[in-house]
């Protein structure tokens, strides 16, 4: 392994990285203000996402291309630590996206603020950490991958390092965050003590064949351990405090991309051992279905007290942390189903959610910085004073209920029909699916009857807009304007429009699936 | 029993209680003692094991390193220093952990009473523990500097005194 | 008596530890006791790499095991680090590091 071949295949982390270390150096040096490195981050994540697009075949920027076609889902080296796989690249493009629309709207914070610098370095390397997971062919090169992300993202949320709320938050996120390290590496240990060897395809082939019963009881210390990192009810607890205690614009990121991370770090622990055993003998078999039943009821539990607990929340940002756990059973359900149009349809899943969630997210960032209570009840008849913005939470709402014309439709009737295509008893799931997602529409619809029915609280209630400097966009920042209206956007579009994307991302997770035969 | 088999018991034995103790003391400073002796013990078996290079880097980094860390924590945050530590009850998440860890390793035991094991422990010389550590893991050892970069440039951001 | 070094005891042995570490990490409030249970939670699982290097069918998959507990070694010394930045700091905003007297978010 040598810089000459590592740089042009990591040469989208290799950007990230130095857009970090110069956002350091220009602290150092004296430079203050947010807005050069707000500008640095935003363009390191622009041209790390159109490397990315480039490796992955995109027509017309062969001259960017790193990683040589046939390096793209090409069949696995044995001992290699990473592998390029189409699907991968995907989603580093998912992640790349919600953090450049976070990074966007952290622009509208104060323009001088101590950790300005700071906080966008860790935002950059919790990405460069994203990216690598999505990478990964070892099991300990995963855990390492991940664990750049927590580490930054438990800094990132104690950031403002004066607020108690935030430390606080930050405190309960890193307990659990090493709760769930220790359990995850206590399982590749015993993996490895199964097989004798890290590497995810070797292990995943041989399970549940030898020392069976060890492997298992690694597997499901991982599923543990990153059952907590997907905040799979019942390791879902910490969430909803660590998203209401953190830096609004932080919450977004979590929820809209780091979480996702675990979610992939699931699909390429479970798939291989997910598709394997089911053509084999009668006692693998049932080795097999073990591990899918134990995500299924994951899945399951995940999506209904997730919803249920969401229906009784007053707070929006606990309430929109709620929702964001029991999306995560949708993903989940995609990835035990383990067959294709399953995969395509929780990864579209995740693409929406990204959007969606980092969308709704940032919408509460703003209008708490208006200086609006955190309560439901103190959005009445936001409606008819915030138009625009209540517009787009509104439409963010109807994506994450499944509306038709918005991504959220587009995701959850690929994912649905996958269920039912999967033939036996997943047509139940997509049942149960269905049902939470019923189950769902009443607290989204009871958000939207506040704000458009309700009439606004009289201006005595009303607190006063926070003082400090005039910010541009109707008093949002135009940061925080522009990266809603681009999720805005997006959303609609993908809602109109997905084939070109549904159709990548389909041919990937078939990729990803005949790779891991 | 042979003299390996005798000294793996004690050094279990000593593992686990140093291990409870660390946990269970009422006097903070008495933990840092416990958690010490629990991380020379460690170091004691992974020397058995014939695993020196670990055997010296745990003396190092734990016995050494982290304790003083550990030290260094406990005396910055002072006014608490002699805090008791007030005995809290079993959460019933912790009883469904500790069930859960004692109920998959049975298993996982009783698995295993009937294999036979390889009896030889292998060492390896630190130049192939070198060579394998840059060579084909050189990849986890880069990963980990990045864990380190992205802990260091926030945690010293965290605690560092700064005009505000 | 046989020899009591056996693949069972080992894990015997590592997952007491695990246990004592997850028993740590759920029940003890003051936060130093804290991480040195997460201390003891991931040494549990370096001790495990350890063994089962010692005992690896080949060379190659030994070096494996005892490379991923040397990485594993450095970054239980970070987490420890990250997680006293974030006491010292919370200790100069309160004055306290137990952590439920962090009451401000609840469960």
């Amino acid at each position: 392994m040598d810089l000459g071949t590592l740089i042009p295949q990591f040469l989208p982390e290799f950007v990230l990285l130095g857009a970090g270390l110069l956002i350091l150096l220009g602290e150092r040096v004296g430079l203050e203000r947010r807005e050069y490195f707000g500008a640095l981050s935003l363009a390191g994540m622009l041209l790390a996402f159109l490397l990315v697009a480039a490796d992955l075949g995109t027509p017309g920027m062969g001259g960017l291309r790193g990683v040589s076609a046939g390096q793209v889902d090409g069949a696995a080296i044995p001992g290699a630590l990473y592998g390029f796989s189409s699907l991968g690249l995907w989603f580093q493009e998912f992640f790349l996206l919600a953090a450049g629309l976070v990074a966007l709207a952290f622009l509208s914070r104060p323009s001088v603020e101590r950790g300005a610098a700071v906080s966008y370095a860790l935002l950059i390397f919790a990405t460069l950490g994203m990216l690598l997971v999505t990478l990964a062919a070892d099991l300990v090169y995963l855990l390492l991958a991940l664990e750049i992300t927590a580490i930054s993202s438990y800094l990132l949320v104690g950031y403002t390092r004066r607020d108690p709320r935030g430390l606080e938050a930050a405190m309960k996120f890193y307990i659990i965050g090493a709760l769930s390290a220790a359990l995850s590496f206590f399982g590749a240990s015993l993996l490895f003590g199964a097989y004798g060897t890290t590497s995810l395809s070797v292990i995943g082939h041989s399970w549940p064949s030898g020392s069976g019963g060890l492997a298992s009881a690694g597997y499901a210390f991982l599923l543990v351990g990153l059952g907590f990192e997907v905040t799979a009810v019942p390791f879902h607890m910490w969430a909803v405090d660590v998203y209401d205690g953190a830096p609004d614009e932080v919450s977004a990121f979590l929820a809209g991309g780091t979480k996702k991370v675990g979610l992939f770090a699931f699909v390429l622990l479970f798939t291989v051992p997910l598709l394997l055993v089911g053509s084999l003998s009668s006692a693998t078999g049932s080795a097999r279905e073990s591990i899918q039943l134990s995500l299924v009821v994951l899945a399951l539990l995940t999506m209904t007290l997730g919803n249920l607990l969401a229906l009784l929340q007053p707070e929006m940002k606990r309430l929109l942390a709620y929702s964001s756990i029991s999306q995560a059973g949708y993903m989940l359900l995609g990835i035990a189903v383990g067959t294709a149009p399953a995969l395509t349809g929780a990864s579209l899943q995740i693409l929406a959610h990204v959007l969606l969630k980092t969308g709704a997210f940032l919408v509460v960032a703003a209008v708490s910085a208006l200086g609006i209570g955190p309560l439901v009840a103190d959005w009445r008849g936001l409606g008819v004073r915030r138009p625009y913005l209540s517009a787009a939470f509104a439409l963010f709402l109807l994506g994450l209920a499944g509306i038709p014309l918005t991504v959220g439709f587009v995701s959850k009737f690929v994912l649905f029909s996958a269920l039912v295509q999967a033939e036996g008893w997943f047509l139940w799931l997509a049942v149960a699916g269905l049902l939470n997602s019923a189950l769902s529409v009443f607290y989204y619809a009871r958000i939207l009857k506040t704000m458009y029915v309700d009439k606004s609280p009289t201006a005595e209630e009303t607190a006063p807009a926070r003082s400090g400097e005039p910010l541009g966009a109707d008093g949002l920042g135009w940061g925080r304007a522009g990266a809603i209206a681009l999720a805005a956007v997006a959303v609609v579009a993908l809602g109109v429009y997905p084939q070109p994307v549904l159709g990548a991302l389909g041919t990937a997770a078939q990729h990803f699936l005949s790779l891991g035969l | 029993m042979s003299p390996e088999g005798l000294a793996f018991l004690a050094l279990g034995a000593v593992a686990v209680i140093t291990a409870l103790a660390a946990l269970l003391v009422r006097e903070l400073v008495h933990t840092i003692m416990w958690i010490a002796s629990f991380f020379v013990a460690l170091s004691g078996l992974y020397f058995l094991l014939q695993a020196s290079f670990l055997g010296v880097l745990q003396l190092g980094v734990y016995a050494g390193a982290v304790t003083i860390l550990l030290l260094f924590g406990i005396m910055v945050t002072r006014r608490r220093i002699f805090s008791r530590e007030a005995a809290t009850g079993l959460s019933l998440t912790s009883l469904f952990l500790a069930l859960l860890v004692i109920v998959l390793l049975a298993a996982v035991a009783s698995d295993l009473a009937g294999a036979s094991n390889s009896t030889t422990i292998h060492s390896y010389a630190v130049v192939d523990l070198s060579s394998a550590l840059f060579g084909p893991y050189g990849g986890w050892l880069l990963l980990l500097g990045l864990v380190m970069l992205s802990a260091l440039s926030g945690a010293i951001y965290l605690v560092r005194e700064g005009r505000e | 008596m046989s020899d009591p070094i056996t693949t069972a005891s080992f894990l015997g042995l590592s997952g007491a530890l695990l246990g004592i570490g997850l028993f740590g990490i759920l029940t003890r409030r003051n936060f130093i006791l804290l991480l040195i249970a997460i201390e003891i939670a991931i040494n549990a699982a370096v001790l495990n790499f350890v063994y089962f290097a010692a005992f690896a069918s080949t060379p190659a998959s030994g070096l494996n095991g005892q490379s991923a507990a040397v990485v594993l070694v450095g970054l239980a010394a970070t987490e420890i680090a990250v997680g006293l930045a974030i006491v010292l700091a919370l200790n100069r905003l309160r004055g306290s590091i137990n952590v439920t007297e962090a009451t401000s978010l609840r469960l």
